[in-house]
């Protein structure tokens, strides 16, 4: 695939997969690069009903990851009819056809925000990123937020997150 | 009044009208290179931008349209940042903004590795869209927080993004001006090098070249950059600050002053 930018970067250096030719057209130097194709996406939206239609995030760009890669599992705030998808406000749309598996899990960006749903939770990231300075100081965090609650509900309860009645 | 440029903001104070924080001061310069009617757009961890775009667009650029990323109400787009790469790539974007871990004379940015590539120093956030903006927005304001030798270098390690290309890559932009907490850098286009274009109030060119890694062209004549205005001071604690509040909480609490 062709990209703008980059001739004459060190990315030439670094990535030998990323070849320059010639543009045909115009004469001039262009990158091509191979192309990302995920074996598997994580994908999380705001909605999704049971043919796979996942309500996305227009900035989180899951419309581009989503038909790209050869598997997709979409976590979902929650899961609705078919009816009910179409009719909600907000979301893009990436269609059930590129979708293998949904699976409901409120509170599934944690602690970043969904829209509508719950914002950053800006107390629990300062926590990670103090935890995250070095292996001894994660372990706990691990420990805390990962191995010990026994399921999601579990992890909801320790950061305070309610998941919707 | 020009705050300390080696201190970060200091505490937001109640309204003191002589007291301008590092952050007002380089939003301010950062206007100053907004020009009206332009498509300004604002990447990633980019508060100052943020502030600075909104401020020239509140005040002496009304028709620029402000597109800044993570944001609701600056975001006219409706697919991602796909639709956001391909506008700059039909040649639609005017102003960027970029920046860099090392940034050399030449306009080099440096945002993956410090040091050798394989065993680095330090390890930056990565490249994301700028080695495509720098060349495809037709103007470029790189900016830094902080100015020192180890940012500003004669060459950078890695040349993620490079200042400038031969005739045989297709590149309609690149940088114009380089603002730090010191001075304004413009970008010299037959020289394809930095220069200094003025120095912020209370820096002395001994100052500067103290703290800059390549030779610079810097005297006692060399101009000083305006200070913001009381208008601008205002405009930044009354209406721009809310507004990146809600694109950037953490910071507007702290950068900007209650008026």
């Amino acid at each position: 695939m062709p990209v703008r930018g980059h001739v004459g970067s060190d990315y030439e250096r670094l990535r030998p997969e990323f070849r320059v030719i010639q543009d045909p057209y115009s004469g001039t130097d262009v990158m091509i690069v191979p192309p990302i194709t995920p074996d598997v996406s994580l994908i999380h939206g705001l909605a999704a009903d049971e043919d796979g239609n996942v309500l996305t995030e227009e900035k989180e760009d899951d419309f581009v990851l989503a038909p790209a890669s050869r598997a997709v599992i979409a976590s979902a705030e929650r899961i609705v009819s078919h009816d009910e998808l179409r009719r909600l406000p907000y979301g893009l749309l990436v269609p059930g056809i590129h979708v293998t598996a949904v699976v409901h899990v409120p509170g599934g960006a944690h602690p970043t925000p969904v829209r509508d749903c719950y914002r950053l939770d800006e107390p629990h990231l300062l926590e990670y990123i103090e935890a995250a300075r070095s292996d001894a100081a994660f372990k706990p965090y691990l420990d805390r937020y990962v191995l010990e609650p026994p399921d999601h509900a579990g992890y909801l309860e320790r950061v305070g997150l309610r998941p919707p009645a | 009044m020009m705050a300390d440029p080696d201190a970060r903001s200091r505490p937001a104070g109640a309204g003191d009208a002589g007291y301008t924080t590092t952050e007002e001061f380089m939003a301010a310069a950062i206007a100053r290179e907004v020009r009206d009617g332009e498509q300004a757009a604002v990447g990633t961890i980019s508060p100052i931008p943020a502030a600075g775009v909104l401020l020239a667009y509140w005040s002496h650029a009304p028709r620029v349209r402000p597109i800044i990323i993570n944001s609701d109400e600056w975001w006219p787009f409706r697919l991602g940042s796909k639709e956001f790469y391909e506008f700059a790539q039909k040649g639609r974007l005017d102003l960027f903004f970029l920046s860099g871990g090392q940034i050399d004379r030449w306009g080099n940015l440096n945002t993956i590795t410090v040091g050798d590539h394989e065993r680095p120093k330090l390890r930056l956030p990565g490249g994301a869209g700028s080695a495509m903006l720098y060349y495809w927005a037709k103007r470029v304001v790189v900016f830094r927080m902080e100015h020192s030798p180890k940012i500003f270098v004669e060459r950078v390690d890695c040349v993620t993004s490079p200042g400038t290309s031969p005739p045989s890559v297709t590149r309609p932009g690149g940088p114009q001006v380089v603002i730090t907490p010191l001075c304004v850098f413009g970008f010299h286009e037959e020289e394809r090098a930095l220069r200094v274009e003025s120095l912020h109030p209370g820096v002395s060119p001994e100052d500067l070249r103290a703290r800059t890694g390549f030779p610079l062209a810097v005297s006692a004549s060399t101009p000083v950059t305006p200070a913001p205005t009381p208008e601008q001071l205002e405009l930044l604690r009354t209406r721009v600050r809310p507004a990146l509040a809600r694109i950037y909480p953490v910071f507007a609490r702290s950068a900007f002053p209650v008026a």
